[in-house]
């Protein structure tokens, strides 16, 4: 599995009625560094780095805000649920305390 | 050759003895003078910290929800009773709470009493979750409890408290 900085990696159910609730995992990639570690062979603390805000948006209409620490592991994976009552695309923003952030969106079509 | 080598013990094992004595004596008049040595103060401050932690949980959650009461039902959350790496430890908020338009879980939060920062992440929900849930990965520093609250959209708390042992802390390195 490739583990890039700041990719997304989203699982939603393969099939599902229209108004179904279905949930959905995602996973970013992110190290998540609590600025209290020392790099083992420098001794320098290495500085802070974690995701303080993920944003879902369904359509246009925000659906779920996580608003994080540093004490969420590393490569968080997030789990929510969703009632899918129309077809919409699906888009899930991150955001660090660096300022840097991405995004992915994925359709969501309930049948 | 022989001789020598049965010789040494013996002026070895006295100044052995007689230093292992001086030692004892040095700590035990050390430890009367100065109090418990710093080798054995450190139970005695983590009780402290353990003591001390309540209030500094309890002012958190005032800080979040002002003296609105947490209601003990409603929400579950289930964690490992033993979490072998601090680092990652799994944390499941269920709850059985409603989630219609006019009355639904408006935020999750998870709080870790013992963390430097014990306030650990939160979820803002909206009735179109249709479920409140929370599965999350987290880092604990030490043993302590885990609380998860919910708040629903008309104010009212609802929250659950389980104990974590960890055995290897997450947070330094």
């Amino acid at each position: 599995m490739p583990r890039k900085f700041g990719e997304i990696q989203i699982r939603a159910p393969r099939r599902y009625g229209k108004g179904e609730i279905i949930q959905i995992k995602a996973r970013i990639i992110h190290p998540m560094e609590t600025g209290f570690r020392k790099d083992k062979t420098t001794q320098q603390v290495i500085p802070a780095h974690y995701i303080n805000e993920v944003k879902v948006f369904y359509g246009d209409d925000l659906l779920t805000t996580f608003d994080w620490t540093y004490a969420v592991s590393r490569d968080p994976l997030l789990t929510f649920y969703l009632r899918a009552d129309r077809t919409a695309p699906l888009k899930i923003v991150w955001r660090d305390n660096k300022g840097k952030g991405g995004e992915k969106i994925i359709p969501i079509a309930p049948q | 050759m022989e001789q020598t080598g049965h010789d040494r013990p013996q002026p070895s094992r006295r100044a052995f003895l007689q230093r292992t004595g001086a030692w004892c004596a040095a700590l035990f008049l050390a430890n009367l003078a100065s109090g418990p040595l710093p080798f054995f103060r450190r139970p005695a401050q983590a009780a402290e910290g353990a003591a001390a932690s309540p209030s500094t949980i309890k002012a958190v959650l005032r800080r979040y929800f002002g003296d609105r009461k947490i209601a003990a039902k409603g929400v579950r959350l289930k964690v490992p009773i033993i979490a072998e790496n601090g680092a990652v430890v799994p944390v499941k908020v269920v709850s059985d709470l409603p989630m219609q338009d006019d009355l639904y879980v408006k935020k999750i939060y998870i709080f870790v009493d013992h963390n430097t920062n014990p306030y650990i992440a939160s979820a803002a929900l909206s009735p179109a979750n249709g479920r409140a849930a929370l599965q999350l990965k987290i880092k604990m520093k030490q043993t302590s409890n885990v609380r998860a609250v919910a708040e629903m959209s008309d104010g009212s708390l609802y929250g659950d408290v389980q104990p974590v042992k960890v055995t290897i802390g997450g947070c330094g390195g």
